[in-house]
């Protein structure tokens, strides 16, 4: 049995509009997600972010392409697992009259959920002293943590959240990233939704980006920002080095007296350095940001809403 | 399912629009009943006397006397032919005034108001509400966006349709059904205390044509919910239901199909367990016409036509419903 919790083979999603129009939203995605921590799902707006976890939780139909959570194809056996997934889909959406706590008594009453699951959930998500107050009352905060709430309501194994900070201020975006990271570090498996880079790299152990519906790359948060990094060369002769290096075909640069030198990995600096018996005294990955790494990756990709039709992807006409 | 269908009940109930609507449901029989009540009181001692001393005082009037003065003198152009024995006293009763033209008063009938008195007028307007109930209950969920949370709890599509769907029409059905059989009951206790003979069975058949409302009002809870849910608009589902009502009848005498297919008709057959109508047919020789003219002629619309017309319209718009709600993508 796999110990991926979500895996997609050549996910793809169409939509038509009523007059005729076909937009890809994605495009033959293969998405592996392996089970704990907290896994980044990036992506600019219009990426297929959305639409893809949308047609994990059965809320829209995939046109091609298989998709399995837990090992259980999904939407076909998607009641088997239901109950081990939380999510929270693009914005919290309840009953507007109902208060927070009736909202989440209805959810809970669906799954069997004990009454005491309730106060529980509403103190997790630290949103005690409000619950009884009707839901189009609350703040976008309130209405996120009551979300949060509604998905702890099932003890999931796996989380599912789609752009939980958007429209919080900053106290309330700390709050849910530590929520966040604790319930990664209690043995849930988390799949973050953002498009907000320093967010992922804060808070995910390994991620996954997409773009026009495309994946993109796929790792752990370590191993995407080495990837295409420079590295700092100390050597007792940088300008032999140089030489050396240019001949083997890399473009060292001296920045502030230290040579950079971009490569796919630290194995082929020493390797060329060596086998010229210069001798290293210091080699250190520069550390890119994931900005840079998910700009470098999505340049040019078309941006536009979130995943909607008409709204993104590559048209098919 | 169980758990689904408290759940879909509680949420039913705890809609302020289907509580207002389930309110309306109980004031409009009621004040309708009161009215009924009391606009067929017989008259007080007080207004009797009273209408007796009108009729007195317009006997007195001279062209009341002068059109008693030519009946007696040419009875025939009154009385017609034959002439009955006691002309003065048919003159008198056929042109003086009486108490009760003053004092008019309609008794109570609850024959009249079962087939188109205030008992159809109560079952058509409790099928409207509960009709309005299904649909502003399903268009909530859909506006507020709270289908695809309810989704994630329980993906099985068809479950959720099934149970908000049974809960509606159950509740609807079992709804009316109180209120119509309250309705006539409490006329019939107003009848019996007026000595107005109900005859047999009257008040049976009284409340069965009120349950068979109630089952109209179940369907019509019913379709309500099943459009909205195919529209996934509260608007666009009340916009087809009305024109389907009002339209639906123009159009078929407009283009000249026999009213048997009126769908208003029809649900008065099921309510009255049949009814007549009239049909435009070519006259033939019974009909005086020879064939050639056309000749309108009462025709019976059953019961069981009205619900094999009805079902089956009923049945496709609710497996389109369920249809699409399974296949199509949820917001």
């Amino acid at each position: 049995m796999s110990d991926l919790v979500i895996e997609t083979t050549g996910l793809r999603k169409v939509f038509t509009s009523l007059r005729g129009e076909r937009r890809v939203a994605v495009q033959g995605l293969d998405l592996a997600v392996p089970a704990g921590g907290v896994h980044g799902f990036l992506g600019p707006n219009g990426s297929g972010k959305t639409t893809t976890i949308r047609m994990l939780l059965g809320l829209a139909r995939p046109t091609s392409g298989t998709m399995r959570l837990f090992g259980e194809p999904v939407p076909d056996h998607l009641p088997q697992v239901i109950g081990r997934v939380g999510a929270v889909v693009e914005s919290p959406k309840f009953s507007p009259n109902f208060s927070g706590r009736r909202n989440l008594q209805l959810l809970a009453a669906v799954i069997g959920a004990p009454a005491e699951r309730v106060e529980e959930a509403i103190e997790t998500v630290k949103l005690g002293g409000r619950e009884n107050d009707r839901y189009k009352a609350y703040s976008l905060g309130m209405k996120q943590r009551l979300a949060i709430a509604a998905t702890l309501l099932k003890q999931p194994d796996l989380l599912i959240l789609d752009e939980p900070t958007n429209g919080l201020d900053p106290a309330g975006i700390r709050e849910i990233r530590e929520t966040i990271r604790d319930l990664g570090a209690s043995g849930v498996t988390v799949l973050l939704s953002s498009h907000i880079l320093a967010e992922v790299q804060q808070v995910c152990t390994s991620a996954t980006i997409i773009g026009n519906g495309r994946l993109l790359a796929s790792g752990t948060v370590d191993e995407l920002l080495e990837v295409g990094t420079s590295y700092r060369v100390k050597v007792p002769d940088p300008a032999a080095a140089t030489a050396l290096l240019v001949a083997a075909g890399f473009a060292p640069a001296t920045i502030d007296g230290e040579l950079h030198v971009d490569a796919e990995t630290p194995g082929e600096i020493t390797r060329v350095l060596g086998e010229a018996g210069v001798w290293l005294t210091e080699l250190a990955p520069l550390r890119a940001d994931l900005e840079s790494y998910f700009l470098q990756l999505t340049e040019g990709e078309q941006l536009g809403g979130d995943g909607h039709p008409g709204t993104s992807g590559e048209a098919v006409a | 399912m169980k758990r689904l269908l408290q759940v879909e009940l509680t949420r039913l109930l705890c809609r302020r629009a289907v509580l207002v609507i389930l309110a309306l449901a109980v004031v409009l029989p009621l004040v309708i009943g009161v009215a009924t009540t009391l606009n067929s009181r017989p008259p007080s001692d007080d207004a009797l006397a009273e209408a007796e001393a009108q009729a007195a005082a317009d006997a007195a009037q001279p062209y009341v006397q002068r059109d008693l003065r030519r009946c007696l003198n040419k009875p025939e152009n009154y009385l017609g032919r034959p002439l009955p024995d006691d002309i003065q006293a048919s003159c008198e009763d056929s042109i003086l005034p009486r108490a009760e033209w003053y004092a008019y008063w309609n008794p109570l009938d609850l024959a009249a108001e079962r087939e188109e008195g205030s008992g159809l007028a109560i079952v058509i307007l409790l099928a409207i509400l509960m009709m309005l109930a299904g649909t502003t209950f399903a268009g909530h969920d859909w506006a507020s966006g709270s289908v695809s949370n309810q989704l994630l709890f329980e993906p099985r599509r068809a479950r959720v349709w099934g149970a908000k769907g049974l809960v509606v029409s159950v509740l609807a059905g079992a709804f009316t059904f109180v209120v119509v059989s309250l309705y006539w009951l409490a006329l019939g206790l107003v009848a019996r205390s007026r000595d107005i003979p109900i005859g047999d069975g009257l008040l049976l058949d009284c409340l069965q044509s009120g349950w068979r409302g109630a089952g109209v009002a179940a369907a019509a809870a019913l379709a309500g919910y099943g459009l909205t849910m195919f529209f996934r608009s509260t608007v666009a589902a009340l916009g087809v239901l009305l024109a389907v009502s009002v339209a639906g009848g123009i159009v078929l005498a407009v283009i000249g199909i026999d009213s048997v297919w009126n769908p208003g008709l029809n649900i008065g057959a099921i309510i009255l367990d049949g009814t007549t109508y009239w049909a435009e047919v070519p006259c033939g020789d019974d009909l005086g016409g020879g064939g050639m003219e056309i000749c309108s002629v009462e025709k019976t619309l059953s019961l069981g036509r009205a619900l094999a017309f009805l079902g089956p319209v009923l049945a496709v718009a609710l497996a389109a419903s369920v249809a699409t709600f399974q296949k199509r993508d949820v917001p």
